[in-house]
């Protein structure tokens, strides 16, 4: 068991950590979550510097994590341009990767992906887009909702119905895994306004008007788009909890600098106790959240995943997201409230949300834990 | 209740279905509107100061019931009522309390004096007959008046001859002005001497209606999540069937009930000050809590200002920084929980 990072990913904290000082300015941060707007010129300079070194995936783990926790919406927009590529990595044929996979990682284009709907949410099984064969191609009709990259990506990766499930209860059946080009006639994107934070990523809602799409677009087989998708949650779920960690991290940057500045001293000379705990319980929280990312990264990276220990670290770096911006608002107070922590308090809540609710990665623990000691 | 509060409730009830209820949203992310702030005025709601037992201060229970009430739709159209009924309590001028109580003008205290360290708040100073400097963390600084204590100890009503600065960052009640002020003003009266006592005793006659206002706001983000739940299917089943979901907002909604009652029992009676801080502490504590588990049940809908879901998560937290500081309450309650004040090592 070692607990060091190679000497490559702490490069690449450190080149993060560089790129964030010198591009994520407050000015921006501000301006982008103010406006809703998403930040198109640090992305293409992060592209071009090739922040995200994808040949290496604890590099581009820390990397997600330094970013974030320089600033959530910034960096999420920066580190969210290939979301839903390893689908193609592991499913895709070689023309596909060619063809849509590699100008991603090159950072040419965007990847979107399309998989939750308006009345479905977490029940991905449930979803109601259809996608019927016709002739050499799939003709696809339907909506989604909450999609990352919504107006910005060049294709997306969009789950489909292609045949009634066998029964009621085997509705993941019938599934498939479908590359739209956003240019697609049929296909039509609007914008979400109003989100509580992370409001510098672009969020949309998709609409499928009869679009045609080659069967060539069909990514590996019929029918095993839920499989498919699944498998990537448990792959995406340690980068969300990467973001969890940044924003934790960040706040706890917030604090520490706080009380060095205005924290009130006891006649000992030392930051009065209350404020002492809370620090520490946060820090020992971000490292807690930490080992359980890294150890589930760690079994991914080595290709035997552990689902049970993924969705531990993507709930609790989530909740340790939420609590950590929550305590040092408290703390801070009217400085809490007037400094970018403000920021991070409203981005941390959607880790409880995208990508499996909380609730969501607590039933996979336990039934993946019950289903372990069954077998 | 008393029939004269539960008329009282009434009328705020019909107000919010009237002017409030569907557009929440823009009263909290945009200016209240002149005409607005009329119909707050018209139907009484800004003249609650002057109304206590001994014709000062505030009528804090006829208050708070307005405000928990004004709170369970907009919170920040309870918390501008708070801060001019806080403002009017003090004032003696009976041109500038009549013209708040009417909606003309408005005004604010400058609480934050006691929420951050003495230092950090900004200096202001008479100069040759003027009030001259800065104040920081300013909420209400778009009001026409601004009552803030001077480095000298004194609490004073500041008429004219200030402006704020940029706003700051507005986690909540967007539509109350928040920045600093730049003060060079010799229309100005002294209130006390003895400034930051009086603005202590301002500070802690807050505790119920803040507390009121927390409450309302837990009442009306839970009844949107007990909505919701019963309506949204997931999986197949309606989210109230989830047992996750229903036990966690059953349990803060049995919270909620438990205080509301607490509170109505201090209403009827006088309370303490241990009980008044004992109320806001937990009623603060449940908003913040309350407001997270609705956001949750309503998953990514939550997360969208459209829902008024996501206001309520933000007003909580910026409630209990805006108008209240954790430290310094706790210190107050401590002492008073221990019947002596204790050195705090």
């Amino acid at each position: 068991m070692d607990f060091e990072l190679s000497d490559e990913a702490k490069e690449a904290i450190v080149k993060a950590k560089e790129f964030a000082r010198k591009h994520f300015t407050e000015e921006v941060a501000e301006r982008s979550d103010r406006e809703e707007q998403f930040p198109t010129d640090i992305v293409a300079i992060s592209k071009r510097e090739k922040i995200l070194d994808f040949s290496n995936p604890w590099k581009v783990l820390v990397t997600i994590e330094e970013l974030v926790r320089r600033d959530p919406g910034l960096g999420i927009s920066v580190t969210i341009s290939a979301f839903g590529s390893e689908i193609f990595m592991l499913f895709g044929n070689d023309s596909q990767k060619e063809k849509y996979m590699n100008p991603v990682f090159a950072g040419q284009k965007t990847l979107g992906l399309g998989v939750t709907e308006p009345g479905g949410g977490s029940d991905v099984a449930n979803i109601k887009t259809e996608a019927k064969q016709d002739g050499d191609s799939y003709i696809l009709n339907g909506g989604k909702m909450f999609i990352s990259n919504g107006q910005i990506a060049d294709y997306f990766l969009v789950l489909a119905r292609t045949s009634p499930p066998p029964s009621p209860e085997k509705k993941h059946r019938g599934l498939s895994v479908f590359v739209v080009d956003a240019k697609s006639p049929g296909f039509a994107v609007n914008k979400l306004h109003g989100k509580l934070g992370v409001r510098a990523t672009n969020t949309a809602e998709l609409i499928f008007n009869n679009v045609r799409v080659p069967k060539e677009n069909l990514v590996g087989e019929e029918g095993k788009g839920f499989y498919y998708i699944m498998t990537f949650f448990n792959i995406s779920r340690i980068y969300v909890a990467a973001q969890g960690l940044g924003i934790a991290h960040g706040a706890l940057d917030r604090l520490v600098e706080y009380s060095k500045k205005y924290g009130e001293m006891s006649e000992t000379g030392e930051l009065k106790e209350n404020l002492q705990l809370a620090i520490a319980e946060i820090a020992t929280r971000v490292e807690a959240a930490r080992n359980l990312t890294y150890k589930a990264a760690s079994y991914l990276f080595k290709f035997t995943p552990n689902p049970v220990v993924t969705s531990m670290s993507k709930y609790y770096a989530a909740d340790t997201a939420v609590f950590s911006t929550r305590r040092a608002m408290e703390l801070m107070s009217l400085h809490g409230l007037t400094t970018d922590l403000e920021r991070f308090f409203r981005d941390a809540k959607i880790l409880d949300i995208w990508e499996g609710t909380t609730e969501v990665e607590k039933l996979i623990i336990t039934r993946m834990m019950l289903k372990e000691e069954g077998a | 209740m008393e029939e004269e509060y539960e008329i009282l409730e009434s009328t705020v009830k019909d107000f919010n279905a009237k002017y409030v209820d569907n557009n929440s949203l823009k009263l909290e992310n945009e200016a209240m509107g002149k005409e607005f702030v009329k119909m707050l005025a018209d139907q009484g709601f800004f003249s609650m100061a002057g109304q206590g037992e001994d014709g000062k201060g505030a009528d804090i229970k006829a208050l708070s019931v307005v405000l928990e009430n004004l709170a369970k739709s907009a919170p920040a159209v309870a918390v501008k009522t708070l801060m001019i009924n806080s403002f009017s309590s003090v004032v003696n001028e009976k041109g500038i309390v009549d013209s708040v109580s009417n909606g003309s003008k408005s005004g604010t205290v400058t609480f934050s004096d006691l929420l951050v360290g003495k230092d950090q708040n900004g200096s202001l100073r008479v100069e040759g007959g003027r009030i001259k400097g800065e104040k920081e963390f300013v909420f209400g600084s778009d009001s026409d008046f601004v009552i803030t204590l001077l480095d000298s100890g004194e609490l004073v009503l500041i008429k004219s001859g200030f402006s704020a600065g940029k706003r700051h960052k507005k986690l909540g009640f967007r539509s109350i002005g928040f920045s600093s002020i730049t003060v060079d003003s010799a229309d100005f009266s002294i209130i006390s001497k003895d400034g930051r006592k009086m603005l202590e005793r301002m500070y802690e006659e807050l505790s119920i209606p803040v507390a009121a206002i927390a409450l309302g706001m837990s009442e009306g983000v839970s009844q949107k999540a007990l909505d919701y739940a019963k309506v949204r299917t997931a999986f197949g089943h309606y989210l109230k069937d989830f047992q996750p979901l229903a036990f966690d907002i059953a349990s803060l909604v049995a919270e909620m009930d438990i205080l509301k009652r607490y509170f109505h029992d201090l209403l009827a009676a006088t309370p303490s000050e241990k009980e008044a801080l004992f109320l806001k502490h937990k009623a603060l504590t449940l908003a913040k809590d309350i407001s997270r588990t609705s956001l949750q049940i309503h998953g990514g809908y939550g997360y969208l200002e459209d829902f008024g879901i996501e206001k309520f998560y933000r007003d909580a937290m910026a409630l209990s920084v805006l108008l209240h500081n954790e430290e310094k309450d706790m210190e107050k309650l401590a002492g008073l929980v221990f019947d002596a004040r204790a050195g705090f090592v």
